[in-house]
């Protein structure tokens, strides 16, 4: 078998007692045979059980545009997950929550540093991999920067009560079931004023703290947020509290962060509106954070040959950097 | 603290894994070896359709290392345009895919040919590897949860995609499964969860049937010479068939469908191997 074809290369890793899977895009520009100096790598995370390619296989999508431009990436199975070896806990989502893969992720992060002779890495998550990307971030040094697709800052009930699937499958299916939802999300807001908006007890304290370290230090970090059910933009559905507000609060003056709302896409982001938006906007922020990578003449991430859907314009909701603070 | 409970299927084994892509005329396959030191016998699985790879990925896996550990040589893959194999998804055919089984059968069964080649299809990969068994290719074949025809296993795909949509939707912005059929019926492609289904993909699903009385005449048997077992998984199974919620955070225990399942495999392998001697 081979283990290598067009820009692809499959690797391994360490990772314990088995080998850590991934696929390595090369860059363009190592192709042709020119490496630029502090050049950085681009790591993407599997996003909770998902295999490394993600839904539609659209990381491998991101991962073939951003080498196209000149960043190697590579796409890994945490250990357990896709091709790599390992034994998961039954409760898969409490495990990443706690910072299950944080070891993982930020040993693969140190090991695709030195291996591939790069000055750092950025890590890429999805939803539980974005947890996964913020809690290895506080641990690696080798991680210059994130992208994170609709993070989450509290602890989900992994397994719901059948009686709370069945009043929020009557809520979201019947019109009187939908005006009983409006009324209690007007009633958790009263409730969210009376407590001075502070934060709730499910908030995932380890991982703020985390989040509080790596986004006070500098670090850019780009935050990807699909449209969600009952909320409009970034903000949270009335009632709910408002993570990515306080996340952003406690990030700080020296913070980087960049919020995109990235419209006509779902929590996936793997259709063809939410593909073309990530691919727009992680290519934009990465030559503008990271412009070494960029090979002379690909200053743009293209869109996929023989497909005609660009990004919809991604608002941009919160931009802060060290220069507009 | 209470240690969480650990799903494993290979204790204290040490299995051989090797991951690459194989390289046939017209394809480019990304597949994974599980090596075992003296296997009984070669298992091709075949899986399900795109748009469930992601969700059965990990079940699938674990079934693939649970044959490995006992004995099994197997092979898995992507089919082309799918997941780590190249190529681009709306522009494959149900024949492409077809050809991948034969493809890798073939690769498999030459390894060792002394040894039973079994063929093992979960969904819409059950209904690819029928086709191929029934060309006269494997000593035997295990068929998962096999559709009447590949337009059925797409429906049902896109009747719970389309129900999920709806869910999260406003009222305004819903689209039925029965639009999205329409749109296929009229030309238009339509996108479920990140693949894009061609009008032609559609169209092309109406012939790719369980040939005729095939279900009936193996229904009962599942022994003798070329023994086929046909097991519809029930939901539980999910999410090896479609069933529960789409981004699964609960990883299963699978050894109440995968014990007699392996055990069937390993009988077929030495009915096979009986009558070669």
């Amino acid at each position: 078998m081979m283990q290598s074809i067009h820009n692809r290369e499959l690797v391994a890793f360490h990772g314990g007692n088995f080998p850590i899977r991934g696929t390595y895009h090369r860059a363009s520009n190592e192709q042709a045979g020119v490496q630029k100096p502090g050049r950085l790598g681009v790591i993407f995370l599997n996003s909770l059980s998902l295999p490394r390619t993600a839904t539609g296989d659209s990381s491998a999508e991101w991962a073939d545009a951003l080498a196209e431009c000149g960043y190697p990436c590579f796409r890994v199975d945490l250990p357990g997950l896709g091709d790599s070896e390992g034994d998961l806990p039954a409760d898969l989502l409490s495990y990443i929550n706690g910072g299950g893969f944080a070891p993982a992720a930020s040993s693969v992060a140190k090991e695709i540093t030195e291996r591939f002779d790069l000055a750092g890495v950025v890590l890429v998550g999805h939803c539980a991999g974005a947890v996964s990307a913020v809690l290895a971030a506080a641990k690696a040094s080798e991680c210059k920067g994130l992208i994170l697709m609709d993070v989450y800052f509290h602890l989900p009930q992994a397994v719901r009560p059948k009686f709370r699937q069945y009043l929020s499958n009557w809520a979201l299916k019947s019109a009187p079931g939908r005006m009983a939802s409006n009324l209690y999300d007007r009633l958790r807001r009263l409730r969210l004023r009376v407590q001075a908006n502070r934060l709730p007890e499910n908030a995932n304290l380890p991982l703020l703290r985390c989040w509080k370290q790596v986004a006070s230090s500098g670090q850019p970090i780009l935050m990807l947020k699909a449209p969600a059910r009952k909320a409009i933009g970034t903000k949270a559905r009335v009632g709910e509290f408002d993570y990515l507000q306080y996340a952003l609060k406690t990030a700080g003056p020296q913070s980087q962060v960049i919020v995109k709302f990235a419209e006509g896409t779902d929590h996936s982001f793997a259709n063809r509106l939410g593909r073309a938006a990530v691919r727009q906007e992680m290519g934009s922020w990465l030559e503008a954070f990271f412009p070494a990578a960029c090979p002379a003449g690909k200053g743009t991430v293209s869109p996929i040959s023989g497909s005609p859907v660009r990004a919809r314009p991604s608002k941009e909701v919160v931009v802060m950097t060290s220069s507009s603070t | 603290m209470k240690s969480p409970e650990y799903v494993s299927d290979h204790k204290s084994l040490s299995l051989l894994e090797e991951p690459g892509y194989l390289e046939f005329p017209g394809a480019q396959l990304y597949a994974v070896l599980h090596s075992t030191p003296h296997p009984l016998a070669r298992v091709l699985l075949t899986g399900p359709f795109a748009s469930e790879r992601q969700n059965s990925y990990l079940p699938w896996v674990r079934w693939a290392r649970y044959l490995a550990a006992r004995g099994m040589e197997v092979l898995r893959y992507d089919y082309r345009g799918v997941g780590e194999s190249p190529g681009r998804f709306e522009e494959m055919t149900f024949k492409d895919w077809r050809e991948d089984v034969q493809l890798l059968a073939e690769w498999l069964a030459n390894r060792t040919p002394a040894l039973p080649l079994i063929l093992h299809g979960l969904e819409i990969g059950a209904l690819l590897a029928t086709h191929c068994f029934e060309a006269g290719m494997a000593d035997a074949m295990l068929l998962w949860s096999p559709p009447s025809s590949a337009n059925q296993a797409l429906r049902s795909t896109l009747l719970r995609w389309a129900g999920l949509e709806q869910l999260l939707k406003p009222d305004a912005e819903r689209t039925t499964a029965a639009d999205y059929i329409r749109q296929l019926e009229q030309g238009s492609a339509v996108e479920v969860e990140g693949y894009r289904w061609s009008p032609q993909l559609w169209q092309e699903s109406f012939d790719w049937k369980m040939p005729a009385g095939f279900r009936e005449l193996h229904q009962e048997t599942g022994q003798g010479n070329r023994a086929v077992r046909i097991v519809d998984l029930p939901r539980k199974a999910a999410p090896l068939v479609k069933g529960g919620f789409v981004g699964y955070d609960e990883v299963k225990n699978f050894d109440w469908l995968f014990t007699e399942e392996a055990s069937w495999i390993a009988a077929r392998a030495a009915d096979c191997l009986e009558v070669r001697r």
